[in-house]
């Protein structure tokens, strides 16, 4: 009797958990790309780095207690940046493997640049659980650069405003955004 | 010639009896030489006594030094590591930073030209 009542159990978690957000996405390593950049930026950090990293900031330097604090909620830091000698040295489908899990529930699109000047794309996406920032995509793409960023986590908008000026952070009117999450985005980017 | 010979020969090798004196010297002599290896193991199982204490405390203290190393070697590793974390936070919040710098210029140029940039917050 125990045993079905186990398997039943299982049974009914396996599809809450299938449903689950999950703002963790998955990022190519973009080996070929790393190849033909001149500059590139791959970093991986899981929960125990992240812990690790935060043992040896020192809680006494202001810039060191802001980070110590942005990070404390963190699960998980991915970033990867390329930066090229020419334009055009990638291709948009290099990205759009990663944009097209930006569609998937849970997250919202809250901010969407494209400057005719320096001919850079940015996309800012936040997945919100409970009026909790969990996750935060980022997607830049200038024509000698492309860099994605995921922070996954529980992201303390405010703390990270509390980073302005120590790493180069602006101000984006984020809190807006926390209060009122816009609704996913479901429409295709246009690249 | 050859009777002289032979019988000078003979006369050499003829069996001649010991002196008294000679069993009982070659006796005490055989004695003596069986007590003494039967005396060196006592000499010996003493003086291993310190022998043995000395290599066991040396064969500790190896040990200990080699736990240390291990353990210092371990701080290092995790130190390390923990180092290079700490850097490799420090460039993902300054790669972040810079992407968000470059939204926050487009917004902020937006609102002065907005044929120029496009952007939606």
């Amino acid at each position: 009797m125990r045993k079905y009542a186990l398997a039943i159990l299982i049974a009914l978690q396996a599809p809450a958990s299938a449903w689950a957000l999950n703002p963790r996405l998955v990022i190519p390593e973009f080996a070929s790309l790393a190849q033909k950049s001149i500059d590139s930026v791959t970093i991986t950090l899981d929960p125990a780095l992240l812990s690790m990293a935060s043992r040896f900031l020192d809680a006494s330097d202001p810039q060191d207690a802001a980070t110590q604090e942005v990070i404390k909620g963190l699960r998980g830091i991915y970033v990867r940046s390329f930066t090229f000698d020419k334009e055009s040295a990638y291709n948009q489908s290099d990205i759009d493997a990663v944009r097209v899990q930006l569609a998937a529930p849970g997250w919202s699109r809250l901010v969407q640049t494209h400057s005719a000047k320096t001919h850079a794309d940015v996309d800012i996406y936040i997945m919100v659980d409970k009026n909790q920032a969990v996750g935060l995509a980022l997607i830049a793409s200038e024509p000698r650069q492309f860099t994605i960023v995921n922070i996954v986590g529980a992201i303390d908008l405010d703390k990270l405003h509390k980073l302005e000026g120590q790493f180069g952070v602006p101000k984006l009117d984020l809190n807006a955004s926390k209060a009122a999450p816009k609704q996913p985005d479901r429409s295709a980017p246009q690249k | 010639m050859n009777e002289d010979v032979e019988s000078k020969l003979r006369d050499a090798l003829r069996p001649v009896e010991p002196r008294a004196e000679f069993s009982r010297k070659l006796l005490a002599r055989t004695l003596s030489t069986q007590a003494a290896p039967s005396k060196k193991p006592k000499v010996s199982r003493g003086a291993a006594r310190p022998l043995v204490g000395w290599f066991s405390a040396s064969l500790a203290a190896c040990l200990l030094v080699a736990v240390g190393i291990q353990q210092q070697l371990h701080q290092q590793r995790l130190r390390a590591t923990g180092l290079e974390a700490r850097r490799e936070v420090e460039q993902a919040l300054r790669v972040t930073s810079q992407k968000l710098n470059l939204a926050f210029e487009a917004i902020k140029s937006q609102s002065t030209a907005p044929s120029d940039e496009k952007s939606g917050v």
